[in-house]
């Protein structure tokens, strides 16, 4: 019995082989057909994945999309820099940047290169901020105007783009801030010299403000490990970002964390639209690739009609007959779908690079979806081969149509 | 004959002619969805955009350095330049005015909620002197038009992540009718309506809904104002520890009527390339022409700096670079996704025209040998899969016209409006594919030999 059982399955592998190298034409444009499509489906399912988190980074380039203040006026009101520190990192992954900014408006005035005593250029009035490392970068993106090699010193001023304008002023030059009330009183401890080492245009506000390094500025003001607020640019959806806010405000009970609601706000409505296109496109791209196998199906099921027909002769029951056809279907979709899912991965790294400037990470998972989704296909567009079930022999072989 | 051929062959077998269209339509009706949703989604996303708020911000030129921080501008009232709120209405007469959606002039003035004792029935509450910001803008204003029309704007328009509790001020100061018994009535101006920040309004109590501001003016007279609240705002920013007023009488109050310090404008732009951002004064005059005839944020900032005498028009950069940036991504995004689908719907369409023809060898073979050369049997089966292209193209574009309704309206809440250019596009695609799908089996269809094939080998 058991012999007769494998004996029974060997036969219907070795008939299946036959079926798949009857006609290698034909084989080869079903598995064009179906790799097509597996591969435009891995490309896609790939790029959609990556693209998502793409389009939050690109979010990112808005600059600052959560701030922590002290809970009253920001302007006259400080906090310990120390709270820095305890930002923690967003539960989801990434990284978030953070930056401390103590805010001071001050008199300052150009000291040129090689006359520090005399001030060239009168008084103005410019809002100095005072930040600590270098993510205040990732938070306020600039085109630099003008760069001059790093000195190393204490104190270093980058100008925003109006300042320079209207100061006239340009890199390594010294600018001198001062906080006693008349220029004759000239107590070392009320005025910084900073280098300007570049010029910076932010397209904002900043472009009114002087960025300078922090401690010398904090014992300037005598107002040591004081900052005036911390800006963030938290990373993911929006609805990571509001949770990661909502975490915030319970770890700094004493101070004031909000989402800039301009940019999280928008953020929430066109990341929502832009993920629905991407859904959209996906599903597109499903369907043709059904349709696109249905279609070299149907042209198997024309051509079998006279196998079909012969096995029904010797006696072959439907139902076996169709599981043959349905293991050659899913034989093909599997042959299709690994070739073409591999393609596909090399194909949307290709892609992100046009679309985003970046190679698309292949992600794994994308893999065994896409064949999956191929053997899924070609089964079901094997729907056609149903009709083969209602083949009569005779009529077949009588040769009508 | 001809024509009564290719009659016959979609009469003889109607069903199996039913399949190939179906099939050819569905794949046109994906392209034409497709195609379609990305034609119109630079337009529809752009719009999306301006949620973002203003991305040009007008100044005067003659300004000094503003004292900006967080939001806030500490410049007294008597620094630096104002413009003219006159000149407002000429915004729209620019070439690009159907472009720009709103703008908003904003003057801001540092003020003071006054020391207040509230008496009620059991308690006495005492509330302290608190410094405010105190905005003068425009909620939602009818402006007149040099050209007979009206355009409503305001902030509401600019800045739309400002959530109302409430309803927004009335930019008019109401007229209230007083009676006056000896001598009848007599019509005077009301208190204005105002609008007060979320965060103010929690640490503030209002009695009666009216708040009261002080105010030192560019002439250092000091001012009270009552104004009725109108409801609270909430923005993430400093307003929402301000008192916003309708511009006019923030004007009257810091003694600068008729005028603004600054101006937002929400424009729908064209994201910039790198013609975009040359210099206008190094380009010759055909590209100067090319330059100010697109919608770039920065040709409309040149347009607008035009017709306001004294203005410096900025580009908010980072509003502006995001949104271009993501724009066009998106966009490249989706034309590349509507290839992949067109070349996949061909590869559909191919495959099933070619087997529509592998299927008629006999029928090509009986042709043949009753003497048909193979050039009639090419055009008798062009003819008939040209047919089945336009009927199929057709359907098709009509079908997928309603799937891109369904997709704009779910993604966007707008449809997309049906192209001609797509049906264009579609009717010859479906004929270019049907014959380049049929050409392949009819080459090798025109090699037969008749007489193997009619004895069925």
């Amino acid at each position: 019995m058991a012999a007769t059982r494998s004996q029974n399955r060997q036969m219907f592998w070795r008939i299946v082989r036959h079926l798949l190298g009857a006609n290698r034409g034909r084989l080869f444009v079903i598995l064009l057909a179906l790799g097509a499509g597996a591969a435009v489906t891995a490309a896609l399912l790939n790029l959609q994945v990556d693209a998502k988190r793409r389009i939050t980074t690109e979010f990112r380039a808005f600059g600052a999309n959560v701030v922590i203040t002290p809970v009253a006026d920001p302007a006259n009101t400080t906090m310990n820099q120390s709270a820095l520190s305890r930002i923690p990192a967003p539960e989801y992954g990434g990284s978030v940047a953070s930056a401390g900014i103590l805010y001071a408006v001050m008199d300052a005035y150009v000291g040129r290169h090689n006359n520090e005593e005399e001030p060239v250029s009168p008084r103005f009035k410019i809002v100095f901020a005072g930040f600590s490392g270098e993510a205040f970068r990732e938070l306020a993106p600039a085109r630099t105007l003008e760069r001059s090699q790093r000195t190393g010193l204490p104190a270093v001023c980058y100008a925003g783009s109006a300042v320079a304008q209207r100061l006239r002023l340009h890199v390594r030059d010294s600018l001198i801030l001062d906080t006693s009330p008349d220029s004759d009183d000239k107590a070392s401890n009320s005025t910084l010299d900073c280098i300007v080492e570049e010029i910076n245009s932010y397209g904002g506000p900043e472009d009114n403000q002087v960025f300078i390094t922090l401690a010398p500025l904090q014992s300037l003001l005598k107002r040591p490990e004081q900052i005036s607020v911390i800006q963030l640019s938290v990373p993911g959806t929006p609805e990571q970002i509001s949770d990661y806010a909502a975490r915030l405000r319970l770890d700094f009970p004493g101070l004031d964390v909000r989402p800039v609601r301009q940019f999280t706000d928008a953020q929430a409505k066109i990341y929502d639209r832009i993920s629905g296109l991407l859904n959209f496109t996906v599903g597109i791209v499903l369907a043709l690739t059904a349709l696109c196998v249905m279609a070299a199906m149907t042209n198997v099921a024309m051509e079998r009609r006279n196998d079909v027909g012969l096995m029904k002769a010797i006696g072959g029951a439907t139902r076996r007959v169709l599981r043959l056809f349905l293991a050659e279907a899913a034989l093909l979709g599997l042959g299709g779908g690994v070739i073409g899912a591999a393609v596909g991965i090399l194909l949307s790294i290709w892609l992100g690079k046009q679309v985003f400037g970046v190679a698309a990470q292949p992600r794994l998972i994308v893999y065994p979806v896409a064949v999956a989704l191929t053997m899924i296909v070609a089964i079901l567009s094997a729907y056609p081969l149903r009709r083969l079930a209602s083949i009569r022999p005779a009529s077949v072989f009588r040769g009508e149509g | 004959m001809f024509l009564r051929l290719v009659a016959d062959s979609f009469t003889r077998r109607p069903r199996r002619k039913l399949l190939t269209a179906a099939a050819l339509s569905l794949g046109m009706a994906v392209v034409t969805a497709a195609l379609s949703v990305s034609l119109d989604v630079g337009d529809r996303l752009a719009s999306e955009f301006r949620s973002l708020g203003a991305n040009l911000v007008v100044t005067p030129a003659a300004d000094s350095l503003p004292l900006e921080i967080g939001g806030v501008d500490y410049r007294p009232v008597n620094a630096g330049a104002y413009l003219p709120d006159s000149d407002l209405p000429k915004i729209k007469t620019v070439f690009w005015h159907n472009n720009i959606i709103a703008f908003a002039p904003v003057l801001e003035i540092s003020a003071t909620l006054p020391r207040a004792t509230t008496v009620g029935p059991k308690t006495k509450l005492e509330q302290p002197e608190i410094p405010i910001l105190l905005i003068g803008t425009w909620a939602s204003k009818k402006v007149p038009l040099p050209d007979g029309g009206t355009f409503v704007t305001g902030i509401a328009k600019t800045n739309p992540w400002f959530q109302i509790k409430g309803r927004w001020f009335s930019d008019e100061t109401p007229i209230v009718r007083k009676e006056f018994p000896p001598y009848g009535h007599s019509y005077l101006p009301g208190s204005p309506e105002c609008v007060v920040g979320e965060k103010l309004a929690a640490r503030r109590y209002f009695f009666a809904d009216q708040a009261v501001v002080s105010v030192i003016s560019a002439t250092g007279s000091q001012d009270m104002q009552v104004c009725d609240i109108t409801g609270t705002v909430s923005t993430g920013g400093p307003e929402d520890e301000a008192v916003i007023m309708p511009l006019a009488t923030v004007q009257r109050l810091a003694g600068r009527g008729g005028q603004y310090r600054k101006l937002y404008v929400s424009a729908l732009t064209k994201p910039e390339d790198d013609f975009a951002r040359r210099d206008p004064k190094t380009m010759k005059p055909d590209e100067f022409e090319r330059w100010s005839c697109s919608p770039y944020v920065s040709s409309i900032a040149y347009s607008i700096k035009e017709v306001l005498p004294g203005s410096d028009v900025r580009v908010i950069r980072r509003v502006a670079e995001g949104e271009g940036a993501i724009l066009t991504r998106v966009r490249a995004l989706l034309w590349l996704v509507t290839f992949a689908a067109l070349l996949a719907a061909a590869l559909a369409v191919g495959a099933s025209s070619a087997a529509s023809v592998m299927e008629r060898r006999t029928e090509i073979g009986l042709m043949k040998a009753l003497g048909a050369g193979s050039v009639t049997v090419g055009f008798l089966l062009a003819a008939e899969q040209l047919v089945l292209a336009f009927v199929g193209g057709g359907v098709g574009f009509s079908l997928g016209i309603i799937l891109a309704r369904l997709i704009g309206l779910k993604i966007f809440g707008v449809a997309p409006a049906p192209s001609l250019l797509v049906l264009v596009a579609i009717l010859a695609l479906a004929a270019g594919v049907t014959l380049l799908g049929s050409a392949i089996p009819l080459r090798r269809a025109s090699r037969y030999e008749p007489a193997p094939i009619l004895r069925g080998e």
